[in-house]
């Protein structure tokens, strides 16, 4: 394999940091994490834009990880092939992370109108619906609050996501998030 | 009443509660794989502590630098416990300790002052 194509294509789409796989383990995101503050750092990203590039990314790792363990654990079958990455963005100078994965059909109906609503919200609604799930309970399920798509898109200035199904059962989701350099107000 | 420490990981904070000096302190990040598993010591001691074993004033500090949506919950969930014990005559003072240039975690911060009101919750500059 010619290495140095992939290396072209990540400095040329402004990759700085890739994972590629099979199942995400809490110990490998741990890692990742760690690497992602050594290149914040490196790259003197503000502690702002670094500190919600890293929630983000270890949300939609540990998304992943929490979707394939439920799958595995009920012996459906299942594709665990995830994608995550992290990148920047030169023309609009902002960081992105970037998912993608394997989702059912129940599921992508259940995400689909979810994801749209939080597009067509404000910022301030976001954040009202994300403290009001977070007071409630109501979203609640045994790994979380259900409100993990909330804090991501209170910590970026838009998400985008798109569900390719692949088959009548089976969608490729991909999901990224922006997020500029800049502080607030500027 | 016995101190419990939990040391610091790559994933978790390090939590300090000292009965004897009335202090619970959390300081780090926070992503556990089981966030609700990782804290129930934490809230197990907190609960037992307001059972007679607390001094006149406690204080609690936070200094969270970032965390997933499962342990914003689980602070809630916490302010809530200590919000009752407030609530029941209980002197707490909460300090909320955060970088000047973390905007998100001060946002955190003022999100959970506004949602508890009535709990003496202190936003302090590092």
């Amino acid at each position: 394999m010619d290495i140095t194509k992939l290396e072209d294509f990540l400095d040329n789409s402004g990759i700085v940091f890739l994972s590629y796989g099979g199942m995400l383990t809490q110990d490998l995101i741990s890692n990742m994490t760690e690497a992602l503050e050594k290149e914040t750092e490196k790259n003197n990203v503000s502690i702002s834009a670094s500190t919600n590039i890293f929630t983000i990314f270890v949300e939609l790792s540990q998304n992943m990880m929490n979707y394939s363990k439920s799958k595995s654990d009920k012996n459906e079958e299942f594709d665990p092939k995830g994608l995550v990455l992290v990148g920047y963005n030169k023309e609009n100078e902002s960081y992105y992370v970037l998912s993608r994965n394997i989702v059912d059909i129940v599921d992508e109906r259940k995400l689909s109108p979810k994801l749209n609503n939080i597009n067509k919200m404000t910022r301030d609604e976001v954040k009202q619906q994300y403290r009001q799930l977070r007071r409630s309970g109501l979203d609640k399920h045994n790994k979380g609050a259900g409100i993990g798509f909330l804090e991501i898109s209170k910590r970026c200035d838009n998400i985008e996501f798109k569900f390719t199904p692949i088959n009548e059962n089976k969608y490729q989701f991909m999901f990224q998030a922006n997020i500029s350099n800049k502080k607030k107000g500027e | 009443m016995e101190n419990l420490t939990i040391d610091e990981t790559k994933y978790t904070p390090n939590i300090v509660l000292d009965a004897q000096k009335g202090l619970i302190e959390i300081k780090g990040k926070s992503y556990p794989e089981n966030t609700f598993e990782f804290y129930k010591p934490m809230i197990d001691w907190v609960e037992e502590y307001f059972k007679g074993h607390e001094l006149p004033k406690t204080i609690i500090n936070f200094e969270i630098i970032y965390f997933n949506s499962s342990s914003s919950k689980l602070f809630f969930d916490f302010f809530d416990l200590i919000e009752e014990m407030s609530n029941e005559g209980k002197y707490i003072e909460i300090n909320w300790i955060y970088d000047k240039d973390n905007d998100s975690a001060l946002e955190a911060g003022e999100d959970f002052k506004e949602d508890f009101e009535k709990l003496n919750f202190v936003l302090s500059e590092k």
